[in-house]
């Protein structure tokens, strides 16, 4: 018999976190992923007017626009309908290869998409072997790319949900008269939408910030434009302000996001959770279920990779390659590892449940808003007036200019790298950490363990994946980075996508095949690691949900 | 074995300033001996129980055990060299270690294999040794208790402290592991405080009982002299059912509707309640007693309860035989067996 009818608290009342308590990091790690955008703006609005926007907003201004939308939109939908359909097959039928494909549909995400641009303008163009199909190029050609390489945004988030979502909504369709299609459109796509619009979110926020695809497709979106104000005229002013245009559409686009996130999460709370038996496909269906998921794979990776590997035998090897090599890997393990730990430093801020950590959180989140173009535009502002600043101080004391320190160096990049792929850093690390709870130290120290001890005994073990995530995850982004690094990079240094960039643009596609296919390589081993673990830890996650539903009744409730 | 107690004196804890969690508790606990920490949800239970291992600090009052200052005073021992054994409401297993290597966590010194022989002894006392290398989440629920139980034993603690330990599990298994858990807990020679909101569980379990309400205790003694001895409504309410009613202090006798109860150390016409647990309540044969209609009749175990509506309006509960035929709509008469009834201060 209980005492008192009050709600039954699993909790103590105030649960006191223990750990590393890095607030104070997390605030500057989110002004570091702020800044850069501030600068913008205040380039944008401060800078010095030439005539060139005004020549810009005459002429191309419109094209530019018009192209960003047309391949923001094309790649939505080529992606929304590829990856929604793979992952539900994936998530509620059992056919051949199903275990394989579950991680393997993740892969082209290791594909940068002007890698795929080129290897698919070579085989559909005039000289191609696929000539008999359109040639991919322009608005369409590009937004097709941009969904072939970027489905598996839509795909991993959807079959979270399909997976997740309780069988009982289809069922009950099913018992109120639906077909199986339309119990998926009226009763499960509905309750995935948010999932489904939330990877949408993300590769339409990739799209916008390509530089290499366009400019290959010939599909000159705000991002060329920029670049052009930038390389072209060397204005920073100019290439502000379209930045500026560029971040207003991914903002409408992130806020969007964050929206249907939000509502992701009340719909996800409710009924009980039943995690659906995959139902058995027949053996025709279930050929047809194999072929249909090796298609993305195929496009989006396969073929084009193919292609490259077929050019690159055929062409001489790329001069500086392996110095390219070396310093792609260099500047994407460093970003990983910076990203990690600044990861991990939002986690532990968030974990206070201080409203200042939530903050910093959403700004730093704001970074994947901001293409990489506009980070380095951002930082070059931010940094030119920093050195300006030093130069008057420094001419004040010794009469000469203050050495060249900070435009244009690697710190610059790396810094540039923080803003835009920090947010990615900060999901993994967060979830990876949700598994310490705070009773878990308490049980550590009651056990006799200094806070230290807890940290590298308990702690460690049980983030330190969630952390090589975080890690990898922006080491793949960085590697498949051009626009910032093209803007950003110190004078002769290159990147493997600097260097395919080059020869493409130079219309020597067999010089930059190698690099492109060296960079897909080298991500390639991340990225099969991470949609492998992703896959597990979902899989596992709801096992335990279903299993401790099971124990306790919870379910019902 | 130790002889020495834990000393809780005077202890206050506040969380925001003005509100106190906890206040002015007074609390020993002996080696040897199960206290079980009653209370309702809110009460301040738990926060005793992190105040006295050591993850809350004191914000007056003292802890201490045989003659070390634990808590207050300025002063605050870690957690980690208090030598208090804790087992958490959600367990707090360590995901990433089998249960064997989460009993060795906390043992300190001696060699690997000797850690690993103190495990396997620990899981053995909880009859787990063919679970020594699951996982936590291999386990089931009560597996999981019992890991948490050995591994809190396992360093040989001064004091074993159980928030809530059986709160997760279901009846059956519920009363299975309080069985094991008391016996490890003797065999341990500790003193232990075991943290619980359900009444029955803390009269299984306990050797004494502490009454805790609003941040504070109210009562301390052994199960049975709380139930029929309450020192106030509240107490009494916690601990179980019974009727209260208020009454006047008349030649040193309380009187009430169901007769007179001697009301010593009360001044004269003060008003004072008394408290009936059902079992007090008597249906009489006889035709003496208050007059009462039985609204309902639910057979309970070896006996039935009576709700019945008494002459002022009220509605009261008594106890009877599985042998008595009142059925609603009866009229009966009621008396009252002072054994089960206590005079308390309005």
């Amino acid at each position: 018999m209980a005492v008192s009818d009050a709600p039954y608290r699993a909790s103590p009342p105030r649960a006191r976190r223990a750990g590393p308590n890095p607030v104070w990091l997390a605030v500057a790690g989110a002004v570091i992923c702020a800044a850069p955008l501030i600068a913008v703006a205040a380039l944008a609005v401060f800078g010095g007017w030439t005539d060139y926007f005004e020549h810009i907003a005459r002429t191309r201004l419109t094209t530019y626009v018009v192209n960003t939308l047309l391949v923001g939109a094309t790649a939505a939908v080529i992606a929304g309908a590829g990856g929604t359909l793979a992952a539900w097959m994936v998530a509620r039928y059992r056919f051949f290869g199903r275990g394989a494909y579950e991680w393997l549909l993740a892969l082209p995400l290791a594909m940068p998409a002007y890698a795929a641009a080129y290897g698919w303008y070579d085989l559909t163009s005039a000289a191609g072997p696929l000539s008999f199909l359109p040639t991919v190029r322009g608005p369409f050609g590009a937004g097709l790319i941009f969904g072939l390489t970027f489905y598996p945004y839509v795909y991993l988030l959807a079959r979270e949900a399909f997976a997740g979502q309780s069988v009982e909504a289809y069922d009950a369709a099913r018992t109120l008269g639906c077909g199986p299609r339309s119990a998926f459109t009226r009763a499960a796509l509905p309750l995935a939408r948010p999932a489904i619009a939330a990877g949408l979110a993300l590769v339409v926020m990739e799209a916008l910030a390509d530089f290499g695809t366009v400019v290959h497709l010939g599909a000159p979106t705000l991002s060329v434009g920029l670049m052009r104000a930038w390389a072209g005229e060397g204005s920073l002013p100019d290439a502000a302000r379209l930045a500026l245009i560029l971040v207003s559409i991914a903002f409408v686009i992130f806020f969007l996001e964050r929206l249907m996130r939000r509502r992701a999460r009340q719909s996800a709370s409710s009924g009980r959770r039943r995690p659906p038996q995959r139902v058995a496909l027949s053996a025709p269906l279930s050929a047809l279920a194999a072929i249909l998921c090796a298609v993305p794979i195929l496009a989006g990776l396969v073929i084009p990779l193919a292609r490259l590997g077929w050019r690159a035998m055929h062409a001489p090897v790329a001069r500086g390659l392996g110095e390219a090599a070396w310093n792609t890997v260099l500047l994407s393990g460093l970003s990983g590892m910076i990203a990690a730990g600044l990861g991990l430093s939002f986690a532990y801020a968030l974990r206070t449940r201080r409203r200042r950590a939530a903050f910093a959180a959403r700004l730093a989140g704001l970074g994947y808003a901001v293409p990489g173009a506009v980070a380095a535009v951002g930082v070059l502002g931010l940094l030119g007036w920093v050195q300006g600043g030093l130069d008057d101080v420094w001419r004040a004391a010794t009469g000469g200019p203050f050495p060249v320190l900070l435009t244009g160096g690697i710190i610059a990049l790396v810094f540039a790298y923080q803003s835009r792929f920090v947010a990615a850093a900060i999901g993994p690390s967060e979830s990876a950490l949700s598994r310490v709870t705070p009773t878990l130290d308490h049980a550590a120290r009651s056990l006799g363990a200094k806070p230290m001890e807890v940290a590298w005994r308990v702690h460690w073990p049980l983030i330190s994946s969630g952390a090589a995530l975080a890690g990898l995850l922006v080491f793949v982004e960085v590697m498949k980075e051009l626009p910032a690094t093209m803007i950003l990079r110190p004078f002769n240094f290159n990147t493997l996508a600097v260097t395919a960039h080059n020869y493409a643009h130079d219309e020597r596609l067999g010089e930059a095949a190698l690099p492109a296919l060296v960079l897909v390589l080298i991500a390639l081993g991340p990225m099969i690691w991470i949609a492998r673990r992703i896959t597990r830890t979902e899989a596992a996650r709801r096992e335990a949900e279903a299993d401790l539903a099971e124990r306790t009744g919870a379910g019902w409730q | 074995m130790t002889t020495q107690s834990l000393q809780v004196d005077g202890a206050e804890v506040r969380f925001s300033p003005g509100t106190a969690a906890i206040r002015d508790v007074r609390l020993t606990l002996t080696p040897g001996k199960v206290t079980a920490l009653l209370g309702p949800s809110g009460s301040g239970k738990s926060t005793l129980l992190r105040a006295i291992a050591g993850l809350e600090r004191l914000h007056g009052g003292m802890i201490g055990f045989g003659g070390e200052a634990w808590s207050g005073q300025g002063a605050h021992l870690a957690p980690e060299k208090r030598r208090c054994g804790v087992v958490f409401q959600d367990y707090a297993l360590f995901p990433h270690l089998t249960a064997e290597k989460n009993v060795a966590f906390g043992l300190r010194s001696g060699s690997r294999r000797e850690k690993q022989t103190a495990a396997m002894e620990g899981l053995a006392r909880v009859e787990l040794t063919h679970r020594a290398h699951a996982y936590p989440h291999e386990l089931s629920g009560g597996e999981q208790q019992r890991v948490a139980l050995a591994r809190a034993l396992a360093p040989r603690p001064a004091v074993m402290l159980l928030d809530e330990p059986f709160s997760g599990l279901d009846r059956r298994l519920r009363a299975e592991l309080r069985e094991t858990t008391i016996a490890a807990l003797r065999a341990a020679g500790t003193a232990a405080l075991i943290v619980t909101h359900d009444a029955d569980e803390a009269m299984a379990v306990a050797d004494e009982i502490a009454l805790m309400a609003s941040g504070t205790i109210i009562q301390t003694g052994a199960p049975d002299r709380l139930y029929l001895e309450p020192v106030s409504e509240t107490a009494a309410r916690l601990l179980g059912d019974m009727e209260a009613f208020d009454a006047t202090v008349a030649a040193g006798e309380a009187l009430t509707a169901l007769g007179a109860l001697p009301a010593p150390g009360f001044a004269e016409g003060a008003k004072v309640r008394v408290l009936v647990r059902p079992e007090g309540i008597v249906v009489s044969g006889g035709p003496d007693g208050l007059e009462a209609e039985v609204l309902n009749r639910r057979p309970s175990g070896g006996h039935v309860k009576l709700d019945l509506r008494l002459p002022d309006g009220r509605t009261a509960q008594a106890r009877a035989a599985i042998t008595d035929t009142h059925a609603s709509g009866d009229r009966v008469r009621l008396t009252m067996d002072p054994r089960f009834a206590r005079v308390v201060a309005f």
